[in-house]
C-alpha cells in the first residue's frame, strides 16, 4: 500500500464529524503513520493548500469565502471525500433554505451589515465534483476508517446505502414501528449508524439521510395512521437531512397541506 | 514599510481549537493598539430552527451546536423545557444526568489536555510529534477521552449527538452488566488521573496573574452540574432565571458569536472558574490531592486551566465511580411529559462554563421563542481582555514568532469552542501603522481660507450604535473653540443614511469632514481612523455599519469631478474623548 497523503478541511459545521479522528485513540496515531496528514487544523497540522491526495471535507457551504475556498481544496486534491450530513445534505443548518434566513440575521444581529451569510447552505457536491460521501450526523470512525483504508488500497469505498430496516434485522432487533407504532424514520433511512436509536428504544429520526429508492410517501401516511400532526410529519422529514433528495419533498408535501 | 516600528505577521488559521477563527492585533510602538477576537462564520440559525418545533426535537437540535458538548446542550434544553412544564428530575434520572455529564467532561477535558494544549507546554507542533516524545502520557490521555466517550455512550450510544436522552429523563436504563463494566474501568482509570494531575502540576506553565471576575454555578452541597445558582466572587449570587437581567449580551462588528458582558464588564466561565468558586464543593478526596498540588487554588493564573481540567477529570472519576457502584436500572427512566404553555430556563456546567437556554413553549410543546448563550460567547470578551493584559506584561517588543505563539497558547487556555458558535478563526498578528490618526501629532489638517466652504457631515442613522457620529456632533456643539469656527461660518449637519444625496452636499463645499461610525455596538477601544478618499476606495468593506453608500457616493463625486479639494473621512468606533479631539485638530484647533 503507498502511503498517501490526507487533509480535513471545515466548513459550517459542529466539528462532531472531524471527532471521527480525534476519537479515534490509538488508531488515529496509527493513521498518522499509514498517512501523511498535510492539514488539519484542529490536531495542529496547518497547511491549508497542500496538494494531497485525499481531502476530507467537513460541513457546508455558508458563506460568500467558502466558494473559492471549496475551489482550491478541489483542485488541490485527487480525491475529495465529503463526511457527515452538513458536508453531504447541508445538514441541520439546510432548514434555513425554507426560509428567510436575510430576516432571520436581522433578528438576531442589531448590525447585520457586517455578517457574511449566504442565504442558504447547501452540500459540497452542489459546487464541486465529489468522489466520496459518508453520510450521517455524525459519521462513525469506522466508517471513515472503512473509507481511507479502502482507498489506501486501491479501491473505490463502499456506499452503504440500504436502509436501516435491513440493520435492525442484522442485529435482531425488535421493530419500533411495529411493536410500539413510533414514527420510525428506518424504512427511508441509511444504515450505518449501528440502529442506535431503535436499540433504545426510540425512534429512528433520519440523521443518516435518505437510502436507496424511498419509499416516503408511503411511510408518511402511515405516520399519519399513528396520529401524528401534519407539521409533525412534515419535521419528521425536515430534520437533520432537510436539504437532501426524497426528505425535502416529502417534508414540502406535508408542508403544504 | 521602512518605518522601523512597524511589522506585519500573519498566521492564516489558529490551530488546536474547537472550530477556526482569527486575532487580529495591531501594535505600534509597543502598545497594542487594537485587538479582536475574530469570529466570521456566518450564524446557524439555531434559535431560529427551533421556532415551531415540538419540545422532543429540541435535544436532538440542539445537540448539533456542538459536536464536542452535545450533552451539555442536551442538559441545559431538558432542565429548561421540564422547568416550563414544571416537571422534576427524580432522583434516579437526576444521578444518571451527572453520570452522563461526567462523561463529557472526561472526554472534552482529555481532548483538549492531550491533544490541544500540551503541545504548547511541551515545544510540539501537535500531538502526533507528543505520541513520539511522550508515548505513555499520550496513551493515557487518549485512553481517559475514550472512557469518557464510552461513559457518554452507556446513555447515548454514541458519545457525538448520543441519543439516549430524552424531555423527562432517558429512553431506556442501561443494562446492569454495562454499567458495571464501565465501573471496573472507570476503577482503573482513576490511579491514572492523579498521574496524569501530579505530571501536569509538574510542567512549568507561565506566570501570568490578572485579576478578573469567575462565574459559576453553586448547589448547596455538590460540585455542579445541572443544577445551581448563578455566581461570581464579588458576591453574585442570583438564580438562573434572573441571567438576562444582569448579563447582557451585544453584537461587535468583528464576530458573529455575541458578547457576553456581565454589568458591562468581561468574565471567566469555565473550569478554572468552577475550581475557584467551588472547590470546597469536591469531595474531601479530591480536596486532598488538590491541597498536595504545587499549584495553588483559588488562581488567577488562566495557564492553570490545565490544572483545573485536570482535576475535574479526577472528580468526574471519582463521582462516575460512586453512581455507578450504587448502580441499579431504573424501571421508569422517564417522566411523563405533559406540555402546557409557558417559559423555561435552563442553566448547566457544560465542560466550558455555564450554557444557559431560555425557551417558550405553546400549549401543544412547540417552541415559540428559544434563546442560548454558551459559554465561549461569555468568554470572548474575557479572552481579548486578558491578551491584551498578559501580551503586554508578556513584551510587546519580543519577536512576532514568540509573540502569536504566546497569543495562541492564552487562547487555548479558554479552549475556546468556536463551533458552538460555529466559527471560523485565522490568526494575524499585526504591527503595522493603518492610517491611524495620532494625536498629537497630527498628519493631516484642512487648510481653510473661507470657512463658509468648509462643513462637517455626520451620517449615521437611528439604530444602536449607528448613531455615533451624530453623538459626537451633539458633544461638540458645546465646545467654545469649535463655536468659534461654527461662527466663522463653518457648517455642522448631521445626516441619515444620505445615499446619493451626499453629492449635492458635497457640491456646496470646499472643505469637508464625513463622519461615519464604523459599525454597530463597538466595544474595543481603538482609536478613531482618518482616511483620504483614495484610501477609502480601497477600504471600503471596514468602513460604516449600513453600507454606507459613503464610499459608493465618493466615487461617484470623482467620476464627476465633484469632489470637494479637501475630502476626509473620519471613521469612528467610538464618541469619546479622542473623537472630539480628532475633529478639532483637524481645523486647527486645541
Amino acid at each position: 500500500m503507498s502511503r498517501l497523503s490526507l487533509a480535513v478541511h471545515k466548513f459550517s459545521s459542529c466539528d462532531g464529524c472531524q471527532l471521527a479522528l480525534l476519537n479515534a485513540g490509538k488508531d488515529f496515531l496509527e493513521l498518522t503513520r499509514l498517512m501523511e496528514i498535510r492539514h488539519f487544523a484542529e490536531a495542529g497540522i496547518l497547511d491549508n493548500n497542500a496538494e494531497v491526495d485525499i481531502a476530507i471535507v467537513e460541513g457546508s457551504i455558508s458563506t460568500e469565502a467558502d466558494l473559492p475556498r471549496i475551489q482550491a481544496i478541489r483542485k488541490h486534491s485527487k480525491w475529495l471525500l465529503t463526511v457527515g450530513a452538513c458536508a453531504t445534505s447541508g445538514g441541520l443548518q439546510a432548514l434555513r433554505n425554507m426560509h428567510d434566513s436575510g430576516q432571520w440575521m436581522i433578528d438576531i444581529y442589531a448590525t447585520p451589515g457586517s455578517i457574511d451569510s449566504l442565504e442558504t447552505a447547501t452540500p459540497i457536491s452542489a459546487h464541486v465534483p465529489v468522489d466520496f460521501e459518508i453520510w450521517g450526523c455524525p459519521i462513525t470512525t469506522e466508517a471513515l476508517l472503512e473509507a481511507l483504508k479502502s482507498l489506501m488500497a486501491g479501491v473505490s469505498p463502499i456506499e452503504h446505502s440500504d436502509k436501516l430496516c435491513i440493520e435492525c434485522k442484522r442485529r435482531q432487533q425488535v421493530c419500533v414501528m411495529v411493536t410500539g407504532a413510533r414514527p420510525c424514520m428506518g424504512a427511508v433511512t441509511r444504515s450505518g449508524c449501528g440502529a442506535i436509536c431503535p436499540r433504545v428504544g426510540r425512534a429512528c429520526y433520519g440523521c443518516y439521510g435518505p437510502a436507496e429508492n424511498p419509499n416516503t410517501a408511503s411511510l408518511a401516511n402511515r405516520f399519519k395512521g399513528f396520529g401524528l400532526m401534519d407539521d409533525e410529519i412534515t419535521r419528521r422529514f425536515w430534520f437533520i437531512n432537510s436539504a437532501a433528495d426524497g426528505f425535502r419533498q416529502e417534508g414540502e408535501t406535508w408542508d403544504k397541506k | 514599510m521602512n518605518d522601523p516600528e512597524i511589522l506585519n505577521i500573519n498566521v492564516p488559521l489558529l490551530t488546536r481549537v474547537e472550530g477556526e477563527g482569527a486575532l487580529d492585533l495591531e501594535i505600534r510602538n509597543e502598545k497594542i493598539e487594537s485587538l479582536q477576537l475574530r469570529i466570521f462564520e456566518p450564524p446557524r440559525y439555531f434559535e431560529k430552527f427551533l421556532e415551531g418545533r415540538y419540545y422532543y426535537d429540541v435535544p436532538d437540535v440542539v445537540a448539533r451546536i456542538c459536536g464536542i458538548c452535545p450533552v451539555a446542550y442536551q442538559m441545559s434544553a431538558s432542565c429548561a423545557i421540564e422547568s416550563a412544564f414544571g416537571m422534576s428530575a427524580h432522583p434516579w434520572i437526576r444521578s444518571m444526568r451527572r453520570l452522563f455529564y461526567c462523561g463529557e467532561w472526561i472526554q472534552s477535558h482529555s481532548l483538549h489536555i492531550h491533544l490541544l494544549a500540551l503541545p504548547d507546554f511541551l515545544g510540539e507542533k501537535s500531538v502526533i510529534g507528543l505520541s513520539a516524545l511522550y508515548p505513555e502520557v499520550v496513551r493515557r490521555g487518549l485512553e481517559l477521552q475514550a472512557l469518557g466517550n464510552d461513559l457518554i455512550a452507556l446513555f447515548g450510544a454514541r458519545s457525538v449527538h448520543p441519543v439516549g436522552a430524552k424531555i423527562g429523563g432517558f429512553f431506556r436504563a442501561p443494562e446492569q452488566g454495562a454499567a458495571d463494566k464501565l465501573l471496573r474501568l472507570v476503577e482503573k482509570a482513576y490511579p491514572d488521573a492523579i498521574e496524569m494531575l501530579r505530571w501536569l502540576d509538574t510542567l512549568s506553565l507561565p506566570d501570568d496573574e490578572q485579576s478578573f471576575v469567575s462565574v459559576a454555578l453553586r448547589h448547596d452541597s455538590e460540585y455542579p452540574f445541572n443544577e445551581g445558582r448563578l455566581v461570581n466572587d464579588a458576591g453574585l449570587d442570583i438564580s438562573i432565571e434572573s441571567f438576562e437581567s444582569v448579563f447582557i449580551e451585544h453584537q461587535v462588528a468583528h464576530s458573529t458569536a455575541l458578547h457576553c458582558l456581565l454589568k458591562g464588564k468581561p468574565y471567566l466561565v469555565g473550569p478554572l472558574a468552577r475550581i475557584n468558586l467551588n472547590r470546597d464543593r469536591l469531595p474531601a478526596e479530591i480536596q486532598d490531592v488538590m491541597g498536595k498540588l504545587r499549584t495553588r487554588f483559588p488562581s488567577k493564573n488562566m495557564f492553570h486551566s490545565l490544572l483545573a481540567r485536570g482535576l475535574e477529570i479526577l472528580f468526574c472519576l471519582h463521582e462516575a465511580r460512586r453512581l455507578l457502584t450504587n448502580y441499579r436500572p431504573d424501571p421508569s427512566p422517564s417522566m411523563e411529559v405533559t406540555p402546557r404553555e409557558g417559559i423555561g430556563f435552563g442553566c448547566t456546567e457544560a465542560p466550558r462554563g455555564i450554557l444557559w437556554h431560555r425557551y417558550k413553549l405553546d400549549d401543544r410543546g412547540r417552541v415559540s421563542n428559544a434563546r442560548i448563550v454558551p459559554p465561549t460567547s461569555q468568554n470572548q470578551a474575557r479572552m481579548e481582555e486578558d491578551l491584551r493584559e498578559g501580551l503586554t506584561r508578556f513584551g510587546l517588543h519580543k519577536d512576532a514568532d514568540i509573540l502569536r505563539q504566546r497569543a495562541e497558547s492564552m487562547i487555548r487556555n479558554y479552549d475556546p469552542c468556536i463551533s458552538c458558535a460555529t466559527h471560523f478563526l485565522d490568526l494575524s498578528l499585526q504591527r503595522k501603522a493603518r492610517r491611524e490618526l495620532r494625536i498629537p501629532p497630527l498628519r493631516h489638517r484642512f487648510h481653510v481660507n473661507d470657512w463658509s466652504a468648509a462643513a462637517i457631515i455626520a451620517v449615521g442613522s437611528p439604530h444602536a450604535g449607528d448613531t455615533l457620529a451624530w453623538d459626537l456632533c451633539t458633544s461638540m456643539s458645546s465646545n467654545e473653540d469649535f463655536n468659534r469656527l461654527q461662527a466663522k461660518g463653518l457648517t455642522l449637519m448631521t445626516v441619515d443614511r444620505p445615499g446619493l444625496k451626499l453629492l449635492n452636499l458635497l457640491r456646496n463645499y470646499r472643505h469637508i469632514l464625513i463622519i461615519d461610525s464604523t459599525a454597530g455596538v463597538e466595544q474595543t477601544a481603538a482609536t478613531p481612523q482618518l482616511l483620504q478618499v483614495e484610501e477609502l476606495m480601497m477600504e471600503d468593506s471596514v468602513l460604516s455599519s449600513h453600507n454606507l453608500g459613503i464610499t459608493i457616493a465618493l466615487k461617484l463625486a470623482i467620476q464627476l469631478k465633484n469632489l470637494p479639494e479637501e475630502t476626509f473621512v473620519l471613521a469612528l468606533s467610538r464618541a469619546n474623548e479622542q473623537a472630539r479631539e480628532a475633529v478639532l485638530s483637524l481645523f486647527g484647533v486645541g
